[in-house]
């Protein structure tokens, strides 16, 4: 198989800010003095994932939700390939690793409006209780995405991590996508300030 | 999944929202603090000299003050983010002291960003005579 680009421009600086936000907005949670920090960050995160899911319909061939988004079947037998040793590869995302992507954007946009609501004391004092526990159940799918990206990577043996850096993978020049759509970067991060200096405000 | 996040969700806000009076919360403080020194008795005015004092580890909230003002039966406005408080007097505000879990939460994370320290029981009971105009 050849070396590929699957990732465009968009899809690698979204995720590693995704994950650069949430860090922040997770140290940061506890502390008053840092709580605007809080709310830009998460701001941020909630920014990312509105880009995102604009990206999933008219992005690049692997980011589209179309494309990766896998019904029960599918995740079953990537997983049943997975156990026996001979996983099935896909150039894109894999179907398992497909829903805890949609997990986490679905987390990520409660998780931001539950702090939102929070912060600005609309809605009664519960929306606390779930922007806690929305936020903890976020990092714990995103601690079994990265497991699920360390298997995959052990059992595909190739660096998923530095794709996600790189943009490339294994796979035939007929799954390659085209360009890598260096435009669309400002966008994404105009998105995310907005959502940032909005949300924090 | 979602029923189940939502399961998980009903069940923490029973466990955390405990109906409980400002009296009862105070009662509480009262008798941690006599437990470190005997015959504690909570005192209105060195819960006033708490609120008011400029501790001073942190430059932009040095006081308790900083964001529930001078007075705590006004509305406050938070320092760092310009967002409304609710006065803190249980007289001015009846959903104050009324939850022991939010009241600990909050004193957790005010005083050791404020104080620099987690306030003592001691100091909590005062805080609470003070803002209930009481003893
Ligand atoms: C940076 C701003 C800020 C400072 C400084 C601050 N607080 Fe607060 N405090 C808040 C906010 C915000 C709330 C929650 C507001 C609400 O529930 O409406 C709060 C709530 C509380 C509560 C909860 C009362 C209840 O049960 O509803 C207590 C107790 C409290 N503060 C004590 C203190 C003490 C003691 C200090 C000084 C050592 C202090 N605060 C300094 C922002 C601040
Ligand atoms: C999506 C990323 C986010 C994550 C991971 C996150 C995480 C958390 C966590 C874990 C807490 C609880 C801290 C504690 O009590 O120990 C918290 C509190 C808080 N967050 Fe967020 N948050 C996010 C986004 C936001 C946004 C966008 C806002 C506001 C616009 C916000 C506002 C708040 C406020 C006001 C609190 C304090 C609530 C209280 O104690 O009353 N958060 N956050
Ligand atoms: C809160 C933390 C995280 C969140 C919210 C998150 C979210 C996401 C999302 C949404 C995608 C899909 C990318 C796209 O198509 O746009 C993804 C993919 C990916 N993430 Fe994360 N991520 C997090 C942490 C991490 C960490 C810490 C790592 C590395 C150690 C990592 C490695 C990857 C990899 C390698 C992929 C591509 C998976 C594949 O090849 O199918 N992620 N992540």
């Amino acid at each position: 198989m050849d070396r590929i680009l699957v990732w465009d421009w968009p899809v690698r600086i979204g995720h590693w800010l995704l994950v650069g936000a949430f860090a922040l907005a997770w140290l940061t949670s506890e502390s008053e003095a840092w709580r605007l920090v809080h709310a830009g960050a998460g701001g941020t995160v909630v920014g990312v994932i509105a880009f995102r899911l604009l990206w999933g319909v008219v992005g690049t061939r692997h980011a589209r939700f179309a494309s990766f988004v896998r019904g029960p079947g599918g995740v079953r037998d990537y997983l049943l390939g997975l156990v026996s040793g001979r996983p099935l590869h896909t150039a894109g995302h894999n179907p398992a690793g497909g829903w805890a992507i949609v997990a986490l954007l679905a987390l990520g946009l409660l998780t931001g409006a539950s702090g939102w609501l929070t912060y600005n004391e609309v809605g009664g004092e519960w929306f606390e209780e779930v922007h806690e526990a929305m936020a903890s159940l976020m990092l714990g799918v995103a601690v079994l995405h990265v497991a699920g990206v360390v298997v995959s990577s052990l059992a595909h043996r190739e660096n998923l991590v530095l794709a996600m850096l790189t943009g490339m993978k294994h796979g035939t020049p007929a799954e390659a996508i085209r360009g890598a759509r260096p435009w669309a970067v400002p966008m994404l991060l105009a998105c995310a300030a907005a959502c940032a200096w909005w949300l924090a405000r | 999944m979602r029923q189940h996040a939502f399961a998980i969700l009903v069940g923490l806000c029973a466990t955390t929202v405990q109906a409980a009076t400002p009296a009862e919360l105070l009662a509480g403080y009262q008798s941690a603090a006599a437990q470190q020194s005997a015959g504690f008795q909570p005192s209105a005015q060195r819960g006033a000299a708490f609120f008011a004092n400029r501790f001073g580890q942190s430059a932009k909230m040095p006081a308790c003050t900083s964001c529930h003002t001078d007075d705590p039966a006004l509305a406050g406005r938070h320092v760092v983010t310009d967002k409304a408080i609710k006065p803190l007097a249980p007289a001015a505000n009846a959903a104050r002291f009324t939850d022991a879990a939010k009241a600990e939460k909050w004193f957790r994370r005010n005083c050791t960003e404020v104080v620099g320290r987690e306030c003592s029981a001691a100091e909590k009971a005062d805080f609470i005579a003070f803002l209930t105009g009481g003893r």
